[in-house]
């Protein structure tokens, strides 16, 4: 019994760090791609639920790991819920939609602005149920504040975005963040969001104007986007406070362009693979078919082949899986590692003796996310 | 803290019961990090500075989420949020052997089975909702809905379509009093009644249409590829049949809940817009050839009603659309294939019994309809 004071003293000199074994993530988002197909995609439940325990079990910060206690059931009843309340609303957008048609051909757009609202809403309110969900120290986070607040605070900067051609990004930033923060607590530390818009934009302001060139030269948009990404994952780590609990990251503009280039490489392979295996099934069919080479090749007897088309979906559905199990791999996991690397946490101390607080959210603002196409993590 | 390793906690264990160990403990209501003892009795005592903090009973712990190489425990009669932290493997090992439900929350591989059956079973629900249900509920629902929310639902269709195709409407005196008395032949012969509304739309397209609360449109391109009056004659009684089973009402609440249901059969996998795509147009494009088959059912009798034969109708169509089987796959087709409907009119002809629908002249007038001066 000597060896057990080997219990650490003293929180490691790194005070974020994560210790999740990569190959097990792939294996867990590989078979779940997997069972999101046969289970015609309800399996995302879970499998977001599993992405998620894996990744904050494995985050220490100052020696313990976080714990995600969501659960996917949770998830589909919320989803199940936000069912019944999303069809009523959008059979009334529907009846809406018409009388302004009736009123001016395609008049109704204005109405998609209310489906923004509600994304809005979705977003916070599937921020408050992942934040309820996550426990350190045996302490939960949670958050107050309102949805729909947020939602107009939120639209209404949307309306600015449209106005200034996106210019005014920081200010929105910082001013929903400061929102968000100030609603969300551990136990009974308030949060607190001290980011400057200023300093984002001084930060960022060479990749507004870089963004429209990139946006037709297209080597150049992955370069752009991940020193955007980096440079506000910067910014928005090193304004969160926890009372006197303050983060920062030291993140480096070109930390996260290597990602986007690896996911852009393995599209590309796939892609080809893809294209590959087409080739190898129209010849194998058309050897099957017994008919004349060039004859099955025109193009009206090709396009009719029932087992070709029934390949080519299988294949279809294969890569579509295959890029989902990439993207998960560098944009979620990758990614995490990168943002927690540049991590670091000061005044620790003052979060050593929280009192517990805060109820549970329920996951009906997951249910609309989902429901809604607006979903984050 | 360092008193604490000096304590006569590891010594007290291994006497009591042979095993005991440093762990962390969070009591579940403040996150303050205790270094505590566990002590292996007859429940699992975990005691701080010889000060016992807890006591768990072996069958109420369970195994929380931790990272490898760490044991994360809670217990179902602390606070929700407790979690004792065991990170030296002996000590691990020795509560797994004691624990006999530890593993009773993690959702196994019985679970994942569950998961894929209830998942199957949604499914054949939603398909066979889709193929039997959504077609039963259009058929019923049509009848229920008022003709004004129809004449609404086509104002907005007509709004969009003039927008499309410019919207220049033909109508000069002659061609338009031939273009109406042929509708009203139509009309009269299949009982419809006289609030339907037919124009003739200049553009180039060779295609006719009927939208929802009785209007019917031609393009003049239609007109200018068709021969005698008995072909237009066809078509416009293949739209007004449209009309009279309120296929566009019908088309609607099936499209609409086939789509609801479609999407949410197939969720989030990203990627499978394309999937969604391709299985909705297989199956509304069965629906619709029901209907239009229906509508040409509707056709001929009409123009057997008049003493006139179907089968020009037939001929105008293959004129525009040629032989389609080579073309495209049938079961994707929107409509029955072009040959296959002049095979089923050219066994429906009959010697014409009743007067020519319009004089030579009339004809010649509906033509004409386009042109601007209305001289002929």
């Amino acid at each position: 019994m000597n060896q057990i004071s080997l219990v650490p003293r003293h929180p490691p000199p790194l005070p974020v760090s994560f210790s999740g074994d990569r190959g097990e993530f792939f294996r867990l988002v590989a078979r779940g791609a997997g069972l999101e197909l046969i289970t015609v995609g309800f399996y995302r439940f879970w499998l977001a639920t599993d992405i998620r325990r894996h990744l904050w079990s494995n985050t220490h910060i100052d020696g313990d790991a976080a714990e995600y206690t969501g659960r996917a059931r949770e998830l589909l009843i919320g989803f199940l819920i936000a069912l019944a309340i999303i069809v009523p609303v959008y059979l009334a957008y529907f009846l809406a939609g018409l009388e302004a048609e009736r009123y001016k051909a395609f008049a109704s757009f204005p109405l998609l602005a209310f489906f923004y609202l509600f994304g809005q809403f979705a977003i916070y309110r599937a921020r408050r149920y992942r934040l309820t969900r996550t426990v350190w120290r045996g302490v939960r986070f949670w958050m107050s504040g309102s949805g729909w607040a947020y939602a107009a605070q939120a639209a209404l900067w949307g309306l600015l975005m449209i106005l200034t051609l996106g210019l005014i990004l920081p200010w929105r930033a910082a001013a929903l963040e400061r929102y968000k923060m100030r609603h969300s607590y551990y136990g009974d530390l308030q949060g607190g969001f001290e980011g400057r818009a200023w300093e984002f934009f001084k930060r960022g302001w060479w990749l507004w104007l870089l963004a429209p060139i990139a946006f037709y030269v297209f080597p150049l948009a992955p370069f752009v986007y991940g020193a955007f990404k980096a440079v506000e994952w910067r910014w928005w780590l090193s304004g969160i406070r926890f009372g006197g609990v303050r983060l920062e990251s030291t993140m480096r503009r070109g930390a996260l362009i290597g990602l986007y280039w690896k996911v852009i490489g393995w599209i590309v392979v796939l892609a080809v693979v893809f294209v590959a295996y087409l080739a190898l099934c129209a010849v194998l069919v058309a050897s099957m078919s017994g008919a004349a080479f060039n004859q099955f090749f025109a193009p009206q007897v090709f396009s009719r082949s029932v087992p070709l088309l029934i390949l080519a979906g299988l294949g279809y559905l294969g890569f579509a899986l295959a890029i989902n199990v990439v993207m998960r791999v560098y944009l979620l996991r990758d990614l995490w590692v990168r943002v927690l690397a540049s991590m670091t946490v000061h005044h620790i101390e003052a979060a050593a003796n929280v009192s517990a607080r805060g109820e549970l959210a329920n996951a009906l603002g997951e249910g609309f996310a989902d429901g809604l196409d607006v979903a984050g993590f | 803290m360092s008193l604490f390793s000096t304590d006569s906690g590891p010594q007290n264990a291994s006497a009591s019961s042979g095993a005991g160990g440093f762990a962390v403990y969070f009591d579940g209501t403040s996150s303050r990090r205790r270094l505590v003892t566990l002590e292996f009795n007859d429940r699992l005592e975990i005691t701080e500075y010889e000060h016992t903090l807890a006591a768990w009973s072996y069958a109420d712990i369970r195994r929380a989420d931790s990272p490898s190489g760490t044991l994360r425990v809670t217990c179902l009669a602390a606070p929700a949020l407790a979690r004792l932290e065991i990170r030296d493997a002996a000590v691990a090992a020795e509560l797994i052997s004691r624990c006999t439900q530890l593993d009773e929350n993690i959702p196994g591989r019985r679970g994942v089975a569950r998961i894929v059956g209830w998942s199957l079973a949604a499914t054949v629900s939603i398909v066979a909702v889709v193929l039997f249900g959504v077609p039963l509920a259009a058929d019923r629902l049509t009848p229920l809905v008022p003709q004004s929310f129809e004449r609404r639902l086509g104002d907005v269709a007509e709004g969009q379509v003039k927008t499309l195709f410019g919207g220049k409407v033909c109508d000069n005196a002659p061609g338009q009093a031939a273009f109406t008395k042929l509708v009203n032949a139509i009309r009269e012969s299949a009982g419809l009644d006289p609030s339907i509304q037919s124009v003739v739309l200049s553009s180039p397209i060779p295609n006719a249409f009927a939208l929802p609360g009785g209007k019917v449109y031609v393009f003049s391109g239609l007109l200018a590829k068709a021969d005698n009056a008995d072909e237009v004659a066809g078509i416009l009684a293949h739209e007004l049949g449209h009309l009279k089973h309120r296929d566009g009402t019908r088309n609607l609440i099936y499209n609409g809940g086939t789509s609801f249901l479609i999407g949410l059969l197939f969720g989030d996998i990203t990627g499978s817009g394309a999937l969604i795509f391709a299985s909705r147009s297989l199956i509304t494009a069965s629906y619709s050839r029901e209907a239009e088959q229906n509508a040409d059912t509707f056709a001929i009798d009409a123009m057997h009603g008049l003493g006139r034969s179907p089968k020009p109708m037939g001929e105008l169509m293959f004129r525009v659309t040629g032989k389609e089987g080579d073309r495209n796959l049938s079961i994707l087709a929107s409509h029955p294939l072009t040959e296959d409907r002049l095979a089923r009119m050219s066994r429906e002809d009959r010697p014409p019994s009743g007067p020519p629908l319009l004089t030579a002249g009339e004809w010649a007038s509906l033509k004409a309809i386009c042109s601007s001066d209305s001289k002929i």
